[in-house]
């Protein structure tokens, strides 16, 4: 017996949906973990993290505003 | 604690040369653009068969996306990550080596396309030694960039950092397992997979190429360099983050969408559908969020080039990503699919999202790493202003000559028969267009060779030594609890801080999303027969056939002719039956073709007789007046490598086509060789002027284009010979 055999006859099909319900959930994990209220402060800095960084040889631009 | 400060010296000089390399091969892969898109307005300059169109095209897209967009990428990498995550590069050895071991690639790659040398699987068309290349090449990189996350001095890993990733893990498994193949000589191999399969695995690949390669290492370049140069945080980090795992989530399953109305299995095509109907809402979501990063910095737009291509290039990114879901609604993608409409959607992200950034990125980091002022701020904003027309000449012509040639394609007229029954009368109607986008690619492409002399302007006024201005930065601090690696870290401790800290992790996260993406929606087309019912009339190639599928491989004649007809009355009525899944069980690698610029060969067998083959390669226009195909007639004096036949039968063998005795040593040359004396016959008695092609590869690829489609009418005068019922 081929493996095509064995997949063939498993009654696999109701699997996706249950793959679409697994990704739904981590869907909604990420956004409570990214949307927390307490979260705000953590986030902000994050965001600052490519204009506080250093820069090398920094020409007039790094002076504007 | 209070942690000591480590100091340090980012690496600048790698990414020079990055710099160098994208701007190098952005000229000579939009150069190569340039010269395929006269070359079907002006088919004489089709001139030798190493440059002919068949043979240009793969060079020029996998110029432009491995080698310019690729150097763009690891240029923006390397300077983002250092200071991103506090550290120089972990090792400069592999940085060189990562950057030497790309170019080698590249130039393997100008080499072998020229010379015909193809697995001719679109944007994967290099060889097997090549693809071992380029996985290594990959892996260096790879290892170069873990690293350097490992060894940060930046707890929280930014968003950027996020995508490159991403991008990373996902190119690497999509590259290997789109490549499996066996090899059949030093350049010649044939795709494990066959038929719908093999169609499957390469547009799984296609399409996230597209995702992995050209989006999302460009978001994180995006994610860096807009807020750099507009001096401002990204709009929203949430939405940035929301952005990243949406799109990892969905990405992998758009795939299909490219074969819709294929012999596909309709579950797996509407699967692709509605994953990239989804992806609007990332697409869209992250796009706003570059856009609105340069809140209360507009006024700076209209005076600064840099920021100006930053705008255009997320429009861009915007407004293919709303088309991206529109063309792949199947009722949509049935008018778009084959013509020129998916050339246009292709060349809006490619040069406005992917030129376009990487052109702002290259001038914002010019200055800074040559230690200068950028040589001429006028001639930038001269670059964006020509290359900004020459985008939408391109884009108009093209959207055009794509919509124009689908209604033609599918017009009845009043009493029931094809409008437009000779195909080529669909094609000359383009020619204005394709003059225009010829026009509008020489516009882009002087817009490059504009910037190529700006940086090199600004790279000669650079001071005789560069500064190497040491960094200090606290070295990262252990917290209590960061130690124990714990896969439920995540979702047991609110927020990012324990997992973020874990980048090892986090790949692992992301590598799971996409791989169980990936098998949910391959394994099925794989494991499950009812998808591919095979067709008993259905028998392997000659082994004279296949050396004649070879050269149909090697001249490209896949860029321009579909094999792959699809269930419309206008497709049937044109072209012949519609194609079955179970009709390309022996076709390593699959044929099917994304661009029909000539017309689908899937029905071609029997059609015309030999000769008319042989005229028609000779000299096509004599055969089609006015036809845009390149003429081949050095097929009629170059000698068939027969030699090599017995080891192509051998591998298709050991792939599981059944070729039974045709493995005994010499048996299929034999066999090849008599076939050739049939067709060569058969010719020299229609033309006495066609003798001795019975060692001429001519007589090899007319003997494959005569069995195209022939099976199938077998199949269908005995019914009954079908083996399994279902799926069509």
């Amino acid at each position: 017996m081929r493996l095509t055999d064995v997949m063939s006859h498993a009654g696999l099909a109701g699997y996706a949906e249950f793959a679409l319900i697994l990704f739904v959930l981590a869907f909604l994990g990420i956004v409570w973990v990214v949307f927390r209220p307490g979260n705000k402060p953590a986030m902000d800095a994050a965001a600052r993290m490519p204009i506080d960084d250093e820069s090398t040889g920094t020409p007039e631009e790094e002076t504007r505003s | 604690m209070n942690a000591q400060l480590d100091s340090f010296k980012y690496d600048d000089a790698i990414v020079r040369k990055f710099l160098f390399a994208t701007v190098l091969w952005g000229v000579v892969g939009m150069l190569v653009g340039v010269i395929i898109a006269l070359q079907l307005v002006m088919p004489n300059l089709n001139f030798t068969p190493w440059l002919a169109f068949g043979r240009l095209r793969p060079l020029h897209t996998n110029a432009v996306i491995f080698a310019f967009a690729g150097n763009a990428i690891f240029t923006g990498v390397y300077y983002s990550s250092q200071r991103l995550l506090k550290t120089r590069m972990f090792s400069d050895a592999l940085s060189a080596a990562h950057f030497w071991g790309w170019q080698l690639i590249i130039v393997a790659a100008a080499v072998t396309l020229p010379l015909g040398i193809t697995q001719s699987k679109e944007y994967a068309e290099l060889e097997w030694p090549i693809d071992i290349m380029i996985a290594v090449v990959w892996v260096i990189f790879a290892v170069n960039f873990f690293m350097t996350v490992a060894r940060r001095r930046e707890r929280h890993i930014y968003v950027a950092i996020w995508f490159y990733i991403a991008s990373i893990v996902t190119v690497a498994i999509l590259h290997i397992f789109n490549n499996l193949s066996i090899p059949a000589g030093a350049l010649k191999s044939y795709s494990l997979y066959a038929g719908v399969q093999d169609a499957f695995m390469q547009w799984w690949y296609g399409h996230n190429a597209v995702a992995f390669f050209l989006t999302t290492p460009f978001l994180g370049l995006m994610y860096y360099f807009m807020p750099k140069a507009a001096n401002r945080p990204v709009f929203s980090y949430r939405l940035s983050i929301l952005h990243f795992w949406t799109l990892v989530f969905m990405y992998i399953w758009a795939g299909p969408h490219h074969l819709h109305y294929t012999a596909l299995p309709e579950w797996a095509s509407t699967l692709g559908m509605i994953f990239s109907v989804m992806l609007w809402m990332p697409s869209w979501g992250g796009g706003v969020n570059g856009l609105l990063t340069l809140r209360g910095a507009w006024n700076k737009v209209a005076e600064d080039p840099i920021l100006k291509f930053f705008v255009v290039a997320v429009t861009a990114y915007m407004m293919s990503t709303f088309e991206g879901p529109m063309l792949s609604v199947k009722s949509v993608n049935a008018l778009a699919h084959y013509t020129d409409w998916i050339i246009a959607h292709v060349h809006t992200g490619a040069l406005g999202w992917n030129g376009f950034l990487t052109a702002g990125m290259l001038y914002w980091l010019a200055p800074r790493l040559f230690q200068t002022k950028l040589f001429s701020q006028k001639l930038a904003e001269v670059h964006f202003w020509i290359g900004t027309f020459g985008m939408i000449l391109y884009a108009t012509a093209i959207y055009s000559a794509g919509v124009q040639q689908g209604l033609m394609w599918r017009a009845f007229d009043e009493t029931g028969r094809l409008q437009y029954p000779d195909f080529i009368e669909t094609t000359m109607k383009l020619m204005p267009m394709y003059w225009m986008r010829a026009l509008g690619g020489t516009m882009f492409l002087v817009g490059m060779i504009l910037m190529a002399y700006n940086l090199v302007m600004t790279w000669a006024k650079r001071p005789a030594k560069y500064e190497e201005p040491v960094v200090q930065a606290p070295a990262l601090v252990k917290t209590p609890g960061e130690t124990v690696p714990n896969i439920f870290a995540g979702l047991t401790i609110p927020g990012h801080r324990k997992w973020e800290a874990l980048p090892l992790l986090f790949t692992v996260w992301t590598a799971v999303a996409v791989i169980v993406a990936s098998l949910f929606e391959i394994i099925p087309t794989f494991l499950i027969q009812t998808n591919i019912p095979t067709i008993a009339s259905v028998k392997p190639y000659t082994p004279l056939e296949l050396a004649g599928r070879d050269i149909y491989q090697r001249e490209g004649c896949f860029n321009c002719h579909s094999q792959m007809v699809r269930p419309f009355r206008y497709e049937t009525e044109r072209f012949g039956e519609y194609s079955k899944p179970g009709e390309f069980v022996y076709d390593h690698p699959f044929l099917w073709g994304s661009r029909r610029t000539g017309p689908d060969l899937a029905r071609e067998g029997g059609k015309y007789n030999n000769l008319w083959h042989v005229n028609h390669m000779a000299q096509p226009r004599k055969v089609t007046p006015n036809s845009i195909m390149p003429a081949y007639p050095q097929l009629l004096t170059q000698k068939l490598d027969f030699a090599t036949i017995q080891k192509h039968v051998d591998a298709m063998a050991m792939l599981g086509v059944p070729y039974g005795d045709m493995v005994k040593e010499g048996a299929a040359v034999e066999a090849a060789k008599a076939q050739a004396a049939e067709v060569a016959a058969d010719i020299a008695a229609t033309d006495p002027n066609y003798t001795g092609l019975e060692d001429k590869e001519i007589t090899a690829l007319v003997a494959y284009l005569q069995r195209l489609g022939v099976d199938i009418k077998k199949a269908n005068e005995v019914a009954a010979a079908r083996t399994t019922a279902g799926g069509q």
